[in-house]
């Protein structure tokens, strides 16, 4: 008889495990792979990110826009494969926050570290999600325009559409995961297929015009160019990825999490890779073929539609658009509230975060709070008379610098993490340092530019909350010290996963 | 990872090319997965993956990836701290394969007795921790899946008995199918009504109804379940009756 046969036959009783998840309280293990898949595609709204952010990296990168994307891509690739090395081992709540408290450990600097990611990803999950809703209604009344023209530049009937968009994501939101995860599922594939359609329209258009090694000659002839040009350009680039993570917030949720997650981070990366690719090679050789200045445009794919005789699908592109961001929004919030459930569950933030709703199984007033904030910012912009595009703007480089601190932060924490629980090879670990170290050196760079230019005051307002954010924590937990021991708790197997647990658990209930 | 031997699997496992990750060409993987979990028997829970490796003498990358996948199917649980291993509950299934014991005569006596009076299949489960082990099957109406019926609690009535009785959370993810709400809804179904029933999971237009068999101290031991077409399944009083009354005699006997 073989140890194992012994041991399935006999099941002597396993200590040392729970009865109760910490996470206890969500629908668990109720979605598969393609919904979380999902989750990470409308974190990301690829469909949104390809019409805006090309432009938005043309304008600092210049030439060398195909190559910064291309380089973001890459750069994101290393993230999702260093992020991969917890996902396969735990499943959370609390995103990179949970795996970089795993990480650091529970010393005063592992602590920081941890709170810091917290707030990072806080930043990063509810700036997207207003950016995503001022997007939405942005392009909701671009559609809306149409009928009623007088519609456009009154903040007023902005801020009444973007509060119909936020009733919406709450009840989609409240109704619980499995739907939430479908309704972004469909929008979202609906959105890129639109869009996809478009630019290969464009490409058969373009391409007799136009000599196609233009695009890579443009790319190697600015990367010889400035350094800050392509550093810039690629963090910027790298907005267009962030939140492809934002499934591992799902771990509870979803079925087997070991395997789904990781699948669905890496392929989200590569897709929207090669996505991004073809609409930046469709906007950079459109424009030269029409012999416009790309980095002047204000909506690049809408004018290129037009210029190539394709206006009619401008109508449909938007509302494509609209969706995607309001899927982006679901998604950013779902991944927000889970957030604040985890660092509720933890101790840090108040009970009342981490409760559940009975029925629907929805940390429930978790997303409350998190809707509210993502409607009242953008809100008081656009009712201050900001300007929809500049607030935009202004909430993605917030956005971006949270997000990218958390991913500094979870690429230093892997190695540590491996280490602490005796697995560390080389392979991940020069993948992480790899990926840290450039992103840090991107990263600082990047804020050095937007320091000197128009989107300081973006800068100022990541710096503010974040050290502030930080703070606020931190005190609580030097009030609280045992706090710093219960951080990171994640979804621990239970005895009944156990075999020979259940045995146990029997004999506990006699 | 081996060498180029052609694999002998037949043609259709080979054009999927791979079965949950692990190729068809790699039969020595399956062999070292079977070592890591035999080695992590035979260590006991909480081994680390380093002592894993020196037992079995592997490359690190290779049982670090080996553990993983493990861990993925849920053959292998990590401990609390994420640094050991132990043996996943999923493995017990192997073990039910075991003959299931029949019931004392005087329990057959009362079971075939009420396979006389009601024109149906009567079958006798029991309960062992998370699982259904068939103990009695009627001959004359036998199981359309017993396999499914012993991997997915929530598909039949009997299941769904043990279900309610594990409670909320209480079940091991792998052995249900449907998200927690709505096996919340079959298990409120249960308490209220005091038998589980399902109609056309199994096989279409046929549906099953069980009742609980308790011991002394309330644990569920058994269950008497009834399958039969599903428009009988629909007005369940007078079969519930019989199935109450047989389960009540029974249970002094299996217990």
């Amino acid at each position: 008889m073989s140890a194992l046969e012994r041991a399935i036959a006999q099941r002597h009783p396993v200590h040392g495990f729970s009865r109760e998840s910490p996470l206890h309280g969500l629908d668990r293990r109720s979605i598969g792979f393609v919904e979380v898949l999902a989750q990470s595609v409308s974190a990301i709204a690829p469909a949104a990110a390809a019409t805006t952010m090309p432009l938005l990296v043309a304008s600092i990168a210049g030439s060398a826009t195909v190559f910064s994307i291309a380089t973001a891509g890459l750069l994101a690739l290393l993230i999702a494969f260093t992020v991969n090395q917890f996902t396969r081992r735990m499943a959370a709540t609390g995103s990179l926050y949970t795996f970089v408290a795993k990480g650091f450990g529970t010393d005063r600097a592992g602590t920081t570290a941890t709170l810091a990611t917290s707030v990072g990803m806080l930043i990063g999950y509810s700036f997207i999600a207003m950016f995503a809703l001022a997007g939405g209604t942005y392009y909701v009344s671009i559609v809306l325009a149409r009928v009623i023209p007088d519609l456009i530049g009154s903040p007023l009937a902005t801020g009444g559409i973007m509060v119909v968009l936020a009733s919406i994501v709450l009840l989609v939101l409240a109704r619980g995961i499995r739907l939430s995860s479908r309704v972004t599922l469909m929008v979202e594939t609906l959105s890129v297929a639109v869009l996809l359609i478009l630019i290969v329209a464009l490409l058969i258009q373009i391409g007799p015009h136009t000599d196609w090694s233009a695009v890579t000659r443009q790319s190697f002839a600015g990367s010889t160019g400035s350094f800050s040009g392509i550093a810039v350009g690629a963090v910027l680039a790298l907005t267009a990825y962030v939140g492809f993570e934002s499934s591992a917030a799902l771990g509870v949720e979803v079925r087997r999490p070991f395997r789904n997650i990781p699948r669905a981070l890496v392929w989200t990366v590569l897709g929207s890779l090669l996505f991004y690719l073809l609409a930046a090679t469709a906007q950079v050789m459109g424009f030269e073929v029409l012999g416009a200045d790309f980095s002047q445009s204000t909506s690049p794919v809408n004018e290129l539609a037009e210029g190539f005789g394709l206006g009619s699908f401008a109508l449909v592109l938007d509302i494509g658009i609209a969706a995607s961001f309001l899927a982006c929004t679901i998604a950013s919030t779902t991944a927000l509230a889970r957030v604040l459930f985890s660092l509720s569950r933890d101790g840090i933030l108040p009970r009342r975060l981490g409760s559940t709703h009975p029925k629907l199984h929805t940390p429930l007033f978790a997303i409350g709070v998190s809707l509210l904030a993502v409607t009242v910012v953008p809100l008081a912009f656009v009712l201050a008379g900001a300007g929809i595009w500049n607030t935009m703007q202004l909430l993605l480089v917030v956005a971006a610098a949270g997000y990218i601190t958390a991913y500094i932060m979870v690429c230093f924490a892997a190695p540590a993490f491996l280490n602490r629980i005796g697995e560390l090879s080389i392979r991940p670990l020069l993948t992480a340092l790899v990926a840290g170290l450039s992103l840090t050196i991107a990263f600082v760079t990047y804020l050095a530019v937007e320091v000197a230019g128009e989107r300081a005051l973006a800068v100022a307002l990541y710096v503010a909350v974040m050290s502030l954010g930080t703070a606020v924590l931190l005190l609580r937990v030097r009030k609280n010290p045992r706090l710093a021991l219960t951080i990171g708790n994640y979804d621990e197997p239970t005895v009944i996963d156990v075999l020979g647990g259940t045995t146990q658990a029997k004999q506990a209930s006699d | 990872m081996t060498e180029s031997t052609p694999p002998a699997v037949p043609e259709a496992t080979r054009k999927r090319g791979a079965v949950d990750g692990l190729r068809a060409r790699q039969p020595a993987a399956v062999h070292s997965a079977l070592g890591v979990l035999e080695s992590v028997a035979q260590h006991g829970a909480g081994v680390s993956a380093r002592e894993i490796c020196e037992a079995l003498d592997l490359p690190r990358a290779t049982t670090y990836r080996l553990l993983n996948l493990l861990v993925q199917d849920e053959y292998l649980v990590r401990t609390p701290d994420l640094r050991g291993f132990a043996l996943g509950s999923k493995l017990e299934q192997f073990g039910r394969a075991v003959m299931p014991t029949a019931p004392p005569r005087a329990a057959r006596e009362i079971i075939n007795e009420l396979r006389g009076s009601i024109r149906a299949g009567v079958h006798l489960v029991r309960y062992d921790a998370t699982h259904i082990v068939l103990s009695d099957i009627d001959p004359d109406f036998p199981l359309s899946h017993p396999e499914r019926i012993s991997r997915e609690l929530d598909c039949s009535a009997m299941g769904r008995l043990l279900l309610t009785e594990l409670g909320h959370d209480g079940h091991p993810s792998w052995a249900v199918v449907r998200p927690a709400s709505s096996i919340h809804a079959i298990t409120e179904h249960v308490t209220r009504s005091g038998y589980a029933m399902q109609n056309g999971e199994l096989q279409p237009g046929h549906g099953c109804i069980a009742v609980a068999i308790r011991d002394d101290h309330d644990v569920l031991v058994a269950g008497l379940a009834v399958s039969m077409p599903g428009v009988r399944v629909e007005n369940p009083a007078k079969i519930v009756d019989s199935l109450r009354e047989a389960a009540q005699g029974l249970a002094p006997l299996l217990s």
